[in-house]
């Protein structure tokens, strides 16, 4: 017979084990908490930048100075603002229907 | 500190000259004084007839008395600049060009304006230690107004921003399994930093403004300006804004007893009808009238200065 025998053994457990864990509970939970993440972020850039949907801001001019460091992800984020229906179009996702 | 001084008043009133006499008398009465031009028209130059720049500079017949003008539309291209510079060391060049139109859109329009000029105002308020007096001539009432609002709306809006993002940061941390950093951690603290940046900025021109600032209004005697005035002492009052009192300026002169000829008459018409004016003013506002200043014929910043006489020089903080 072979296979991990000893300290070995107990090492591969472990890994299984913390992969199932990882599967069952960190990934899943990790995902929802990502997504909540997200969804502020979104908030953020919405407060930064209204101009977008037409709202005027009083602050542009001072929103502007951030506007190099949020670039990368602004054209996402356009998208998933326009594209969202409802609230419960997104927050549906998490339970993978 | 410096003690920080702004005129006042509806466009055309005489804030230029009055605050600009005034400067000169603090100066002469031996404060080191500054005075601060942020009218785009820039008419400080005109009056003391010597070419003031972004720079203050000396004033030649004033011994301790320094002039300067404010550009706001230098300011807002200066950012302008600045901003797209970062852009291109942050991003491709596809991305470039469609937030390039994002920030020139920003830059655009009497807000940028208004927020470069406080930028500027913090500017000088944060370089001003060598100073005793600095006096601001303000722009007109409505748009200085709002923009003295500025810094307490923006304190609590900056202040929601970083809540929402710090929140979503530390979500990130939680959601990142092991020991990962997440490229939009990295680049937080880059946001988050300017905008802790913006709101000290700002939290500094409210507390100076509020502890070391004062203002003054210049009236003219007429309806429009009584008004207007009472409504500026309403306005600044509600902002928490320290207002000192109301200076009117171009009072018509009282023509001799003896004089019966038609200007004497015309004269004494108008006289009748500022009293008038200036009697609503006392009643309708809320603040004490510092100076009469009568509408003078010859040399008028001596004039008009001697007429100011009465208004105190706040206290210098460091003088005692």
């Amino acid at each position: 017979m072979t296979g991990p025998r000893g300290p070995a053994l107990r090492e591969t457990l472990r890994e299984w084990l913390h992969g199932l864990y990882h599967g069952m509970i960190e990934h899943p939970a990790s995902e929802k908490i990502e997504q909540e993440a997200e969804d502020l972020e979104d908030m953020f850039i919405m407060a930064c930048f209204p101009d977008a949907f037409g709202i005027s801001s009083p602050t542009a001019y001072y929103t502007a100075e951030l506007l190099p460091y949020v670039a990368e992800d602004l054209a996402a984020w356009e998208r998933r603002m326009w594209n969202r229906e409802s609230v419960l179009e997104r927050k549906g996702h998490q339970y993978h229907f | 500190m410096p003690a920080f001084t702004f005129f006042g008043g509806k466009g055309g009133v005489g804030k230029t000259t009055v605050s600009t006499a005034y400067a000169m008398q603090l100066a002469r009465g031996g404060a080191r004084t500054l005075i601060v031009s942020t009218d785009p028209a820039h008419s400080v130059g005109d009056l003391i007839d010597q070419p003031v720049g972004p720079d203050p500079v000396a004033v030649t017949d004033v011994d301790g008395l320094r002039a300067q003008e404010i550009d706001p539309r230098r300011t807002v291209e200066e950012h302008r600049l600045q901003t797209k510079r970062e852009l291109r060391d942050q991003v491709s060049a596809g991305l470039v060009r469609e937030i390039d139109a994002q920030i020139d859109m920003a830059h655009e329009g009497p807000g940028a304006h208004e927020a470069a000029l406080m930028d500027e105002l913090i500017a000088v308020m944060r370089g001003a230690e060598a100073y005793e007096q600095v006096i601001f001539d303000t722009a007109p009432t409505g748009g200085t107004l709002r923009l003295l609002a500025l810094p307490e709306l923006l304190e609590a809006w900056i202040g929601r921003l970083r809540e929402k993002r710090e929140a979503a940061m530390r979500l990130y941390d939680r959601a990142a399994i092991g020991k990962k950093q997440s490229r939009r951690q990295r680049e937080g603290d880059v946001i988050l930093e300017r905008l802790r940046e913006r709101r000290d900025r700002f939290r500094f021109a409210r507390e100076t403004l509020q502890s070391a600032g004062r203002f003054i209004l210049v009236a003219n005697p007429d309806a429009l300006s009584v008004r207007e005035s009472t409504r500026a002492v309403e306005q600044l009052t509600s902002y928490d804004l320290p207002v000192a009192g109301v200076v009117v300026n171009r009072i018509t002169p009282t023509p001799p007893a003896d004089e019966h000829g038609e200007a004497a008459a015309f004269l004494r018409e108008r006289v009748a009808v500022e009293t008038a004016q200036l009697r609503a003013l006392e009643t309708a506002i809320d603040a004490p009238i510092l100076a009469r200043v009568p509408t003078v014929a010859g040399a008028v910043l001596e004039d008009v200065g001697d007429a100011l006489g009465a208004i105190d020089a706040p206290p210098d903080e460091d003088a005692h």
